[in-house]
């Protein structure tokens, strides 16, 4: 696909994840709408807060021929409330309820580094 | 209502079929299951293909030259679930009286993709966004997996404990693609894949077949009359912020409607076929169709309940994880099994007089739902 048609971040005044808030329903959906979409009218774009809770994980190994390192893989929960899929950084291995942070990444659009205490 | 009748059926055997072009497989399958069927190729009134990634109008490629006279040909695909909505939508044409016999059919060639784990459909922001991430059906899996022992307490051996029955079943099915048997330390110790499931808690990706049966409202032949008792066939919900990933919501949904239509209930099921992708399905959809209490699932299968000798053995065929998974065949070759089990044709891994079997596909390959479709059948004679 082409460069997305959505906003995927709020630069200012601090780096948020953008999602579409159902203007009847309250529910948010993520990523946010595209202007094109013709659901668009019936939300509104709202910054998500920037740290959540692990759901779930695995830890993607994969095939000895790529030559690439294993990597975490994971649900996400947020305030909003709203679970977010997305690349865990910052230690090998996760666990359910550990805190991660959201922030931009250039090849992923976004990933979430450990918050660690 | 009108009861519907599967006459015949047949499956190719799943596994690589090298320089075989995919009608030529599927022919195979078409001719075996009228042939078992005793129907002739005049009678067939109408055809249903189901395939996912074999391209456009492939139904009509394979039935050219079978001199089928120009009866319409329907290309079906629903994911995963591509082979059982064949035969739902099949059933709703016999019972509005449209025809009185028609063949379904399902064909994939998964070694034509070259390997690897099935694309997602990404035509959409949010599958593109997350398939970029790394969101791959294995990995879905493998969450519920890792949620799944974290909120039941049990180990990875329980899960690889799915893979030794299966295999155990496949290695009795000339069928299947894998037919040896494996070990828990076996399942255990091949490579770990999307943790928490190895190798052999997948089902195996390089892999063609081919699968048919012809279905039909009067009663004929000599042997048991298999009827079609129900047929569901259900779309996903959207994802919502705090959804329970081990519920299996969209299949256990399928399963109520299946149950009801049919007036049958869980505990008079003999024999499943189910969508044993990876082996956390399998014990997911102990559960959602009922055959466990929430919770249940692991007790459910070290209790030998599902394995062939068992009180309702779970996938004689060898399931997905022996068989392969061919997509579009799949949900076509649940009833082939189903329909030999109800007819005492199932050989060594016959289950002693099954009279009600179910089958279940569930498919996936969006984001932001539990899976695209899921379809439950009920079979009965």
């Amino acid at each position: 696909m082409s460069e997305p048609s959505y906003p995927l971040w709020r630069n200012a005044p601090e780096p948020a994840l953008l999602a579409s808030r159902d203007l009847d329903s309250g529910e948010l959906v993520f990523p946010a709408l595209s202007a094109d979409s013709p659901l668009a009218q019936r939300h509104e774009i709202v910054p998500l807060a920037g740290v959540g809770e692990v759901y779930s994980f695995t830890v993607i190994h994969p095939s000895p021929k790529s030559g690439e390192a294993p990597y975490a893989l994971g649900y996400v929960d947020l305030p909003g409330p709203v679970r977010l899929f997305g690349r865990l950084c910052g230690q090998p291995r996760p666990a359910i309820g550990d805190r991660y942070a959201a922030r931009p990444d250039e090849r992923f659009g976004y990933v979430f580094e450990a918050v660690l205490a | 209502m009108q009861d519907i009748y599967i006459h015949g059926g047949a499956m190719t055997r799943f596994g690589k079929h090298p320089g075989v072009l995919a009608p030529e497989l599927a022919q195979q399958a078409i001719l075996k299951a009228l042939d078992d069927a005793g129907v002739a190729r005049g009678e067939i009134q109408a055809v249903y293909c189901a395939n996912v990634l074999g391209g456009m109008i492939l139904g009509q490629l394979i039935v050219r030259d079978l001199g089928f006279k120009g009866i319409p040909v329907y290309n079906v695909e629903n994911a995963c679930a591509s082979g059982a909505t064949g035969v739902h939508l099949a059933r709703h044409a016999l019972l509005a009286q449209q025809y009185d016999t028609v063949l379904v059919l399902g064909i994939e060639q998964l070694t034509a993709l070259g390997g690897g784990t099935i694309p997602l459909q990404r035509n959409d922001h949010k599958t593109e966004l997350y398939a970029k991430a790394g969101m791959v059906l294995p990995a879905v899996y493998a969450m519920r997996g890792t949620r799944f022992l974290h909120e039941r307490g049990t180990t990875p051996a329980d899960l690889a404990a799915v893979a030794v029955k299966n295999r155990r079943h496949g290695a009795l099915n000339e069928y299947a693609q894998q037919r040896s048997e494996t070990t828990l330390e076996e399942v255990l110790a091949s490579r770990m894949i999307a943790d928490p499931l190895t190798l052999l808690q997948c089902c195996p990706s390089q892999v063609d077949g081919a699968a048919a049966v012809v279905l039909g409202t009067r009663r004929r032949g000599a042997r048991k009359a298999v009827k079609v008792l129900s047929s569901a066939v259900v779309s996903g919900l959207r994802e919502e912020a705090r959804d329970d990933i081990l519920d299996a919501e969209i299949t256990a949904r399928a399963a109520r409607q299946a149950y009801e239509q049919a007036g049958v209930s869980p505990g008079d099921v003999n024999v499943v076929e189910l969508h044993d992708a990876f082996t956390i399905a399998e014990l997911l959809y102990y559960e959602a169709l009922g055959l466990a209490r929430h919770g249940d699932a692991v007790a459910l299968l070290h209790s030998g309940a599902t394995a062939l000798g068992g009180r309702v053995p779970v996938n004689p065929s060898g399931g997905l994880l022996a068989k392969g998974h061919p997509l579009g065949a799949t949900g076509v070759a649940q009833m082939v099994e189903i329909l030999w089990q109800l007819q005492g044709r199932a050989g060594a891994r016959q289950v002693p007089g099954a009279r009600i079997g179910l089958t279940q596909c569930t498919g996936g390959g969006i984001a932001g739902v539990d899976h695209a479709a899921s379809s439950v059948h009920l079979l009965g004679v």
